[in-house]
C-alpha cells in the first residue's frame, strides 16, 4: 500500500465508514485491520499488490473506465469531420489514395469503390469548437472534456485478430489483456472486490460481433490477474449468493467453523497457503455484501438517472453500466472495462448506426459529467473506443450502404487522469482514409494509457518463456500531445 | 571491501545456484550455470545468435567469435586477461557512455556477477554448449550416508542435495496421506474407503507398492494422465477464434485415454501422434492419433485471407511441437534469429517445412478428417454391431413371413414410432385475443385476434402416469394464409418457448413444471431450432420457426420429459404455447397435442397410420387373426421382408457411423509445398526457400537426414536426443511434485531455469530411455522413492524458507486442479459415473454464459446443459469451449486451450471460495455425501460425520474436528435450512434422492456438513 497516496487513503476510510452498514463485527474488523495495519498481517490480507516500484511516477490517472465498442464504430459519420466529401459524393475512391492496401474478403471483389458522405450533419460544440456527428448530441455537450484522437491505425483488418490485438497488444491468442497487466502491475485498491471488472452491454443488433474470454483473459500472467464479469441477469458474480438463502448470521458462523477447521490443519501442517485461503474467503464473504449493494441503484437519487438517462434503470444496457462503473470506480476498482457490441454495420448504416449512438450517447456523456461532479474525472482515465474504422467508401449498393473494416484510420476518446480536454489530436485525408498527421499505432495508445497510470510502458515486463514480455511488446511510444 | 566482496560471491554460489555436482565449499566456475545465464540476459540482446540486431559485429554466444576483434577494434575477451578484455572493462567502467549493459537496460550487472565474469575470463574464459544440447549421460549415483532412508536412486540424488544444503529429509507420510496422495495423482481422485482399508490393513513389507501397482492398472489412470496432455495438445471441442462453432474430435482424445492406459511407451506415443499417417500400411489408430497437431483454433470469420491463416496453423504445430517435445520456445524464431539459443530463423522454417505439409485451407479449414472409431468401445455401438451380426444371419435364412412381421412388428414397437395419444383441449386461452375452436381430429383451429405476441394455454387431461413424451402437431388449414401452418401471411410461425406444468387433479397442491431435457422437430428453419422453444429465453427473438414462406407443410415437434409425468388419479396438463418473437403475428394455426408413455433412446417422426401403430404394441403372435392378417397386408404391401432387414442393417450402421465423428488427421499432400522463410513471420513476405530439417544445436545425434514429419518424430526419440526425455520426465516430475527439475518446464533454453538437480533428471531421463520409454515405470519408480513418500508437514518457516519444496525436503503439497477437485466431489459423494470415453457432456454451468458473448444467429447457441449421468461424468468429457470455457474450471486456474499450455497457474482466490461455497455442483455434491453418511453409516451423528470426513480425507477427524462439524449440524437441523431449497436450483440428479425417503431435516444438516468438508483446504489439496 506505500504508494496510496494520502488523500485516496482518507477517501478509502470514508468510504468504509459509509458502507460499514451490513458487514457482520468480525468481517468489519479483518477489513479495518488490512485498510489500517497495512500489510503484515497475513490472516487479513488479502488485497493484491502490486510490483514494488510502480506505479513508476507519480500517476495522473488511478483508475480507468474503459468503453470498448466491439464492431468498430464508423469515425467518418461520428467524430471525423470532412466537409471535403460533400463534392466528392458517390465519386470513385480513387487509387492514388486506396494505393494497395488489404481489403477484407467481404470487398476485395468489389468493381466500384464509391464514396459515401455521411448522411448526418456535425455541429460545433463547446469552447473547443469540436465538430461532432448531430448522432451523438449528449457527447457533444461535454466536448470540453474529452480528447478525440483521429489518427489511430491499427494492423489487423478482421474482428477477432484487431479486437485481441486491442486488448492483449497481439492479434493471437495467448497475451494478457490490459486489464490484467494493470492488475499485475499496480495490484488492488479494494478488499471487497476484484481489482479488474468486465460489464458486458446486452446488445440489440441481430448480427452482433462474438466476444471471448480472453478479451479480459491473463495469457501466461496467473489467472487471478483475469478479469472478473459482472452480469446484468442472474448472480452478479457468479456463484455469488448462497443457493440455500442463508441468512447473514448463518453464513457468518459456517465460515467460522470452516476457518476455524482450517486453522487447525494450519497449526498441523504448516504450510501458510491455508491461512491465505481461510483470508480469501474472507473477501468471498464481504463480496457477497459488497457486489449486492454495489449492483442496487436504489439508492441513487433521481438525478443521477437524468444524467445518464433512463436506460440506466434497465440492467445491462450501456447506460446501466456506464453508471455501474461509476460505483465500482468509487469502490477502488482500478480497472473496468464495458464492452458495447453490434457497431459492425456492413450494410444499412443509415438504420443501425443511430440506434448504436443512441444507445452508447447518453451513457458515456453522463459518466463524464457525473465523474466531473464527484471530483473523480481528474484522476480518472475514461476511453471510448472500438477495435478499427470503418471504411469511406461503400461496401454493397450506395442507396443502403454499408461500411466495410478500414484500419488506416479510425477515431477513439479518451477523457479525465491525465489527457487533454477539448482537444482533438491527428489528421486524416480529405477521404478519411489515410493518416496525414500524427499517427497512433495502437501499441502508442497502450503506451499512453499506462503512462497515465505512472507506469513506463517499457518496464512493466514479466518474464515467460525465457524473455521479458510486456504489454507493448517491443513498439509504442507516449503520446505526449495528448497528455495534460 | 574486495575480500568482502569476494566472500559475498563464494557465499552467494554455495547457497544460491542449484546446479554443479561440485561438492560444499568449491567454488569451480561452471560456464553454463554461472556465465550464461548472466550473458544471455544482459548481452545477447545485441550481442548474440541474432544477426538481425547484432551491434557493433560483437557476438558473445561463441567462443571463437567472443575472442576476436569487435568493430572497435578491441578485443572482445582476452582469456586469462581480465584487464585487457574489453568486455570486463566495459562492465566496470564508470563512464554511463560506455558502460555495459548500457544504462537503458533494466538490468544491471550486480558485483557479484561482474566478480563472476572477472573469474571465469581469468580462468581462461572456456565456453562449454548449453547443458540441454548435451545429450544426458547416465550419472553416477551419489554415495550418501542416511543409507537406511534411500529406496531408490532417486532418494541418492536428493539427499545428495539436501546434504548440500544441509537439510535433512523429513518424515515418511502417514499410510492416510500415502494412499491418497497416491491415489490422486495416478487417478485423479480420492481412494474409497475398501481401497483405504485394503491398504491400511496390509502389512507386508511391499503393501506399498503393490497398492501404486494397483493403482497404476485402473482405467482411471488413463482419463487422469490424459488429462494433461489435452492442455499441451490444446485439446477442445470448439474451433475456436471468433465464432468458435463446435468440432468433434473426441475420438483423439479418447485414443490418448486409451495410449495411457495400456502404457503405450513414449516413442510410439510420440510416432503415432506426429506422423502416425506417414508409418508403412498405418492403421486407423496411427492415423487417428495425428489429430494431435490438427487440435489448434480454425477460423470461420468471414473476410479473413486464407493464407493467413493457413500459416497460422502451421506455426502452431511448430511452435506447440517445440514446447512439448523440445521443450524450446521455437517460436521466437519465427520473426527473426532465436535472441538467446541457437536457433536460426532459417532453422525455425525448416521445421516449419515439416508441417507445412497438410492439404488444408485457412477458412474453415477443417480437413483432411477421417471418420475412425473411438479405440474405446462404445456400449451403444457394441450393442448395434450384435444386432447386425444378428440381421445379417436372418438375411441368409429363407424368408419365414409371419416371423418377419413378427419382427417388424417388434422393432415399431421397441424402437420404431411412438405410440401418441392426443389429448383433447379441455380450455384454451390466448393473451392476445385469439379465438380457438375446436375441430374433429381435437386439433385447435386459431383465428379471430391476430396479435403480434401472443401466449396459448392450452389445458387438457389424462390418465397416464408415466409419460415420457409430448409431440405438437402444428397441421395446415383452407383458412390459414397461404396453406401453411403459420397465421403470418407468409404462412410462418415462431414458437419461442414451449411449457408444460402438470397438476394433480386429486390433489391440486401437487404440481410441477415438467423439465424437458430434449426437443427435436421434423424440420427446423436455420438459426430457429427447436432447442430454442426449452432454452429458457424469448429474447432476441429466439425460437423455432419452420420456413413457412417455402415450405407450406404440416410439421411436427417432440419435447421428451427428463422424467415420466402423471399423477395417480389423473392430471392436468398445462400447455403454454409462447409466442414472443418481435416478427408480427407469427402464432401456430392449428395445434394439436398429444403425449406418450412409450420410451425410447431416440424418439422418431413416423408417417405410420395410427392403427398400424396401435396393433404392433401387442406381440404379433397374440393378435386375433383378423389383426394378423391386416398387419401382414399392410406389411406386405409397404415392406419386403428383405428389403426391410437391409434397411434395418443400414439403419443401424448408419447409427454406428453417427457414433463415429469425423476427426481432423494429418496427411501430407502429394505435391510438396514449397516452404520459403517468411520476412518478419508474415504470410505474404516469402524470403528463400527451405528444406526441412532440424536445428543443428539439438542434431547431436542424427543419423540421418530429417525430410518429413516421420524421419523428425523418430529424430525426437533417437536414445542420443539431448532434450525429449529430459523434457518428458521433468513433467511428470511436476506433475507429482508440483514443480519441475526444471522450474521452467517449457523452456529448457539458455533463458530457462537450470535444473534444481541436474543429475537427478539426467539419471530419470536415461532411466526412461533404457527401459524402452516405459512411463509406468517412471512413474512407479518416482512414487516409490523416498523422496516421494515424505511427510509434507514442516514449520511455518521451512514454507517460508522453499515455498516451492525446490529441496525436496518434503512431500508434495499443493491445490489440486479443477478437474481434480470436481472429480473428487463427484467420487466422494458417489455421484461419480465412470463411464470410458465418448462424445463430450455437459455438466452444470449458470445459465447464459454462451449467448451473452455470442448470440449471433446461426453461429451460437444456449449451453445445451445434459442431464442424467452426463452431470456426473469425469471433467475430462466436459464440453470444452474455447472462448468461454468452464467458469468453474477457468475460477480453478484451467487454460483457454487456445495454445498449448505447459504449466497451469495455480492461484488462491475469493472467486474460487464461491465456487466451492456455492456452485451447484459442489451443492449436489454435498446433499449426497449427506445422504451417503446417513445411509451408509450405522452409528450415531458423531460417526456419519466421521464417514463423511473420511470419504473426503481419508482420515479420521479429531475430537476437536468433529466437535465443530456437530456444531454445524446441530445448527443446520434446528434452522430447518431444507435441502428441497437447493433441489430446484439445481435440480439434476437430485431427485435420485426422492426414492430414498431420508428425513429432510437430517439430509439438510448432513449436507451441510458436508458443505462444510468439501470446503476444507484438505479437500482441495494434495498432501
Amino acid at each position: 500500500m506505500h504508494h496510496l497516496s494520502i488523500p485516496f487513503q482518507i477517501d478509502r476510510r470514508r468510504f468504509l465508514e459509509r458502507t460499514s452498514r451490513g458487514l457482520s463485527g468480525l468481517a468489519l474488523a479483518s477489513l479495518m485491520n488490512g485498510a489500517l495495519k497495512g500489510s503484515d498481517n497475513a490472516v487479513t490480507q488479502t488485497m493484491e499488490k502490486g510490483i514494488p516500484g510502480i506505479p513508476h511516477f507519480p500517476p495522473k490517472a488511478k483508475r480507468v473506465i474503459y468503453m470498448l465498442q466491439s464492431g468498430a464504430p464508423s469515425q467518418v459519420d461520428l467524430f471525423d469531420y470532412k466537409p471535403s466529401l460533400e463534392k466528392l459524393h458517390l465519386t470513385e475512391l480513387p487509387a492514388s489514395v486506396r494505393q494497395t492496401q488489404r481489403l477484407t474478403g467481404m470487398t476485395a471483389g468489389q468493381k466500384e469503390f464509391p464514396v459515401i458522405q455521411s448522411p448526418w450533419k456535425f455541429n460545433r460544440h463547446g469552447q473547443s469548437g469540436m465538430m461532432m456527428s448531430e448522432l451523438l448530441p449528449h457527447l457533444g455537450s461535454v466536448a470540453d472534456e474529452i480528447c478525440v484522437v483521429k489518427s489511430m491505425h491499427t494492423e489487423a483488418i478482421n474482428h477477432d485478430p484487431a479486437i485481441t490485438f486491442f486488448q492483449s497488444g497481439n492479434q493471437q491468442p495467448g497475451r494478457p489483456s490490459v486489464g490484467a497487466w494493470l492488475s499485475y502491475g499496480l495490484g488492488s485498491e479494494t478488499e471487497n472486490l476484484p481489482a479488474f471488472v468486465v460489464l458486458l452491454t446486452n446488445n440489440s443488433f441481430y448480427q452482433a460481433q462474438p466476444l471471448y474470454d480472453r478479451l479480459w483473459g491473463s495469457g501466461f500472467l496467473p489467472s487471478k490477474y483475469q478479469g472478473v464479469k459482472f452480469r446484468s441477469s442472474g448472480d452478479p458474480v457468479l456463484y455469488l449468493k448462497d443457493p440455500l438463502g442463508s441468512p447473514e448470521k448463518i453464513r457468518r458462523k459456517r465460515l467460522d467453523r470452516l476457518a476455524e477447521l482450517n486453522r487447525i490443519r494450519a497449526s498441523e501442517i504448516g504450510d501458510p497457503e491455508i491461512e491465505s485461503r481461510i483470508s480469501q474467503y474472507e473477501m468471498a464473504y464481504r463480496m457477497q455484501t459488497s457486489v449486492p449493494e454495489l449492483t442496487d441503484f436504489r439508492d441513487e437519487p433521481e438525478s443521477t438517472f437524468e444524467l445518464y438517462g433512463e436506460d440506466a434503470k434497465t440492467p445491462g444496457s450501456h447506460a446501466a453500466n456506464c453508471l455501474l462503473a461509476r460505483r465500482l470506480a468509487e469502490r477502488g476498482v482500478r480497472f473496468i472495462q464495458i464492452f458495447h457490441r453490434g457497431w459492425d454495420h456492413h450494410s444499412n448504416v443509415k438504420t443501425h448506426l443511430p440506434n448504436l449512438a443512441k444507445e452508447t450517447d447518453q451513457g458515456s456523456a453522463g459518466l463524464i459529467k457525473d465523474l466531473k461532479q464527484r471530483g473523480m474525472l481528474e484522476d480518472t482515465l475514461v476511453i471510448w473506443a472500438g477495435e478499427f474504422g470503418r471504411t469511406v467508401y461503400s461496401q454493397g449498393n450506395p442507396n443502403n450502404f454499408g461500411r466495410d473494416h478500414h484500419p488506416r484510420c479510425f477515431s477513439i476518446w479518451m477523457a479525465g487522469g491525465g489527457v487533454k480536454s477539448g482537444y482533438s489530436h491527428g489528421e486524416t485525408d480529405d477521404f478519411c482514409y489515410n493518416i496525414v498527421r500524427d499517427p497512433v499505432h495502437v501499441h502508442d495508445f497502450h503506451a499512453t494509457m499506462l503512462h497515465c497510470l505512472g507506469i513506463d510502458h517499457k518496464q512493466l515486463t514479466y518474464r515467460f518463456q525465457g524473455r521479458d514480455y510486456r504489454l507493448t511488446d517491443v513498439h509504442g511510444h507516449v503520446v505526449k500531445e495528448i497528455l495534460a | 571491501m574486495q575480500l568482502y566482496r569476494h566472500l559475498l560471491f563464494v557465499v552467494f554460489i554455495v547457497t544460491h545456484f542449484a546446479s554443479g555436482t561440485s561438492s560444499l565449499g568449491e567454488t569451480r566456475i561452471q560456464f553454463s550455470r554461472d556465465i550464461l545465464p548472466i550473458l544471455s540476459n544482459h548481452c545477447f540482446t545485441c550481442h548474440g545468435p541474432d544477426q538481425q540486431s547484432r551491434q557493433s559485429g560483437l557476438r558473445l554466444d561463441l567462443r571463437s567469435a567472443a575472442v576476436l576483434e569487435g568493430d572497435s577494434g578491441e578485443l572482445a575477451i582476452v582469456p586469462g586477461k581480465p584487464e585487457l578484455s574489453e568486455v570486463y572493462q566495459r562492465i566496470i567502467s564508470d563512464d554511463e557512455d560506455i558502460r555495459m549493459p548500457p544504462s537503458e537496460d533494466a538490468h544491471r550487472l550486480s558485483n557479484e556477477q561482474i566478480d563472476l565474469i572477472k573469474e571465469w575470463i581469468l580462468n581462461g574464459a572456456q565456453y562449454e554448449n548449453h547443458w540441454a544440447f548435451i545429450p544426458p549421460k547416465r550419472p553416477t549415483v551419489p554415495i550418501v550416508a542416511k543409507k537406511l532412508w534411500v529406496k531408490n536412486p532417486i532418494d541418492n540424488f536428493v539427499l545428495r542435495r539436501l546434504g548440500d544444503n544441509t537439510q535433512i529429509p523429513s518424515a515418511e507420510a502417514s499410510r492416510e496421506t500415502l494412499i491418497r496422495r497416491v491415489c490422486f495423482d495416478l487417478t485423479g481422485i480420492p481412494p474409497t474407503l475398501e481401497e483405504q482399508t485394503l491398504f491400511l490393513t496390509d502389512h507386508e513389507p511391499d503393501a506399498y507398492e503393490r497398492m501404486v501397482d494397483r493403482y497404476l492398472q485402473s482405467p482411471l489412470y488413463g482419463e487422469h494422465l490424459g488429462r494433461y496432455w489435452l492442455d499441451l495438445a490444446r485439446y477442445a471441442d470448439t474451433n475456436g477464434y471468433q465464432y468458435d462453432t463446435e468440432r468433434e474430435q473426441w475420438a483423439w482424445r479418447d485414443w490418448v485415454i486409451d495410449a495411457y492406459n495400456n502404457n503405450m511407451p513414449f516413442d510410439q506415443f510420440t510416432i503415432h501422434q506426429l506422423a502416425g499417417d506417414l508409418l508403412p500400411d498405418a492403421t486407423d489408430m496411427q492415423r487417428l492419433a495425428t489429430g494431435f497437431n490438427r487440435n489448434h483454433g480454425i477460423t470461420i470469420e468471414g473476410g479473413i485471407i486464407d493464407e493467413e491463416y493457413r500459416t497460422e496453423y502451421v506455426m502452431d504445430r511448430v511452435v506447440t511441437t517445440g514446447s512439448v517435445w523440445l521443450g524450446m520456445t521455437v517460436g521466437c524464431a519465427r520473426c527473426h534469429d532465436h535472441k538467446y539459443d541457437p536457433l536460426s530463423q532459417e532453422e525455425f522454417y525448416q521445421l516449419f517445412a515439416l508441417f507445412n505439409q497438410v492439404p488444408e485451407r485457412g477458412m474453415r479449414g477443417f480437413s483432411p478428417q477421417e471418420k475412425i472409431h473411438s479405440p474405446i468401445p462404445n456400449p451403444k455401438a457394441f450393442h448395434l454391431t450384435k444386432q447386425i451380426d444378428e440381421l445379417k444371419k436372418q438375411l441368409a435364412q429363407p424368408i419365414n413371413l409371419d416371423k418377419s412381421v413378427e419382427n417388424w412388428s417388434a422393432s415399431v414397437r421397441t424402437s420404431g414410432p411412438v405410440h401418441w395419444e392426443v389429448v383433447e383441449a379441455e380450455h384454451f386461452k390466448s393473451t392476445g385475443g385469439s379465438s380457438f375452436s375446436e375441430l374433429e381430429d381435437q386439433s385447435l383451429l386459431v383465428g379471430g385476434a391476430n396479435p403480434n405476441q401472443d401466449n396459448y394455454t392450452i389445458i387438457s387431461r389424462t390418465d397416464c402416469v408415466d409419460a415420457t413424451a409430448v409431440r405438437l402437431e402444428a397441421l395446415t388449414h383452407e383458412s390459414l394464409p397461404g396453406g401453411g401452418p403459420g397465421r403470418h401471411s407468409n404462412s410462418n410461425f415462431v414458437l419461442s418457448e414451449f411449457e408444460l406444468e402438470v397438476i394433480s387433479i386429486k390433489n391440486p397442491d401437487k404440481r410441477s413444471k415438467v423439465k424437458f431435457k430434449q426437443a427435436l422437430a421434423e424440420y427446423s428453419q436455420s438459426g430457429y431450432d427447436i432447442a430454442k422453444t426449452i432454452d429458457g429465453t424469448v429474447d432476441n427473438n429466439n425460437g423455432w420457426a419452420v420456413d413457412g414462406p417455402t415450405r407450406k407443410q404440416p410439421v411436427q415437434a417432440i419435447w421428451v420429459a427428463d422424467q415420466p409425468f402423471g399423477y395417480e388419479g389423473g392430471t392436468s396438463l398445462k400447455f403454454v404455447l409462447k409466442h414472443q418473437a418481435n416478427f408480427a403475428t407469427h402464432g401456430i394455426g392449428r395445434p394439436r397435442l398429444s403425449i406418450t408413455a412409450d420410451k425410447r433412446d431416440q424418439y422418431t417422426f413416423t408417417n405410420l397410420p395410427s392403427e398400424v401403430i396401435a396393433l404392433t404394441r401387442i406381440p404379433f403372435q397374440q393378435l386375433p387373426p383378423n389383426d394378423r392378417a391386416f398387419l401382414k397386408a399392410f406389411y406386405l404391401e409397404n415392406h419386403n421382408p428383405h428389403e426391410s432387414i437391409r434397411a434395418e442393417i443400414q439403419n443401424k450402421q448408419d447409427q454406428i457411423a453417427a457414433l463415429t465423428p469425423a476427426t481432423m488427421v494429418m496427411a501430407d499432400s502429394s505435391q510438396k509445398r514449397v516452404t520459403h522463410l517468411l520476412k518478419r513471420g508474415a504470410y505474404d513476405q516469402p524470403a528463400q526457400i527451405v528444406e526441412p530439417g532440424v536445428p543443428s544445436s539439438m542434431d547431436t545425434h542424427s543419423p540421418s537426414k530429417v525430410t518429413n514429419r516421420l524421419d523428425f518424430a523418430n529424430w525426437l526419440v533417437e536414445p542420443h536426443h539431448p532434450l525429449t526425455a529430459r523434457v518428458v520426465v521433468n513433467r511428470h516430475w511436476r506433475r507429482l511434485f508440483g514443480r519441475g527439475l526444471v522450474e521452467t518446464a517449457e523452456d529448457f533454453g539458455i533463458q530457462g531455469d537450470l535444473p534444481t538437480h541436474p543429475d537427478l533428471l539426467d539419471w530419470l531421463a536415461t532411466e526412461l530411455i533404457d527401459k524402452q520409454w516405459d512411463i509406468k515405470y517412471l512413474q512407479r519408480k518416482i512414487l516409490t522413492s523416498a523422496t516421494y513418500r515424505q511427510s509434507s508437514i514442516a514449520t511455518p518457516k521451512d514454507y517460508r524458507a522453499d515455498p516451492d519444496n525446490r529441496w525436496l525436503s518434503r512431500g508434495p503439497r499443493f491445490r489440486l486442479d479443477g478437474e481434480q477437485i470436481r472429480d473428487a466431489a463427484l467420487a466422494a459423494s458417489g455421484l461419480l459415473q465412470s463411464q470410458l470415453g465418448g462424445k463430450s457432456v455437459y455438466p452444470y454451468q449458470p445459465k447464459g454464459l454462451w449467448l451473452e458473448l455470442n448470440n449471433r444467429p446461426g453461429y451460437s447457441k444456449a449451453y445445451p446443459q445434459g442431464s442424467g449421468s452426463d452431470l456426473v461424468r469425469r471433467s475430462i468429457y466436459s464440453f470444452w469451449k474455447r472462448t468461454v470455457p468452464s467458469p468453474m474450471l477457468k475460477t480453478l486456474d484451467a487454460p483457454e486451450r487456445e495454445f498449448c499450455t505447459v504449466r497451469r497457474s495455480r492461484t488462491n482466490t475469493p472467486l474460487q471460495a464461491l465456487l466451492m461455497l456455492n456452485g451447484p455442483q459442489f451443492m449436489e455434491a454435498s446433499v449426497f455425501l449427506g445422504a451417503r453418511m446417513m445411509l451408509e453409516c450405522d452409528g450415531d451423528v458423531k460417526d456419519k460425520i466421521a464417514y463423511g470426513f473420511r470419504l473426503v480425507t481419508s482420515r479420521d477427524p479429531s475430537m476437536q474436528e468433529t466437535a465443530i462439524l456437530l456444531e454445524e449440524y446441530n445448527e443446520s437441523f434446528n434452522n430447518h435450512e431444507h435441502v428441497e431449497k437447493v433441489n430446484p436450483q439445481i435440480g439434476g440428479v437430485s431427485h435420485e434422492l426422492n426414492n430414498l425417503s431420508l428425513d429432510e431435516g437430517e439430509l439438510s444438516a448432513y449436507s451441510s456438513v458436508a458443505r462444510i468438508i468439501f470446503n476444507l483446504d484438505e479437500f482441495i489439496t494434495k498432501g
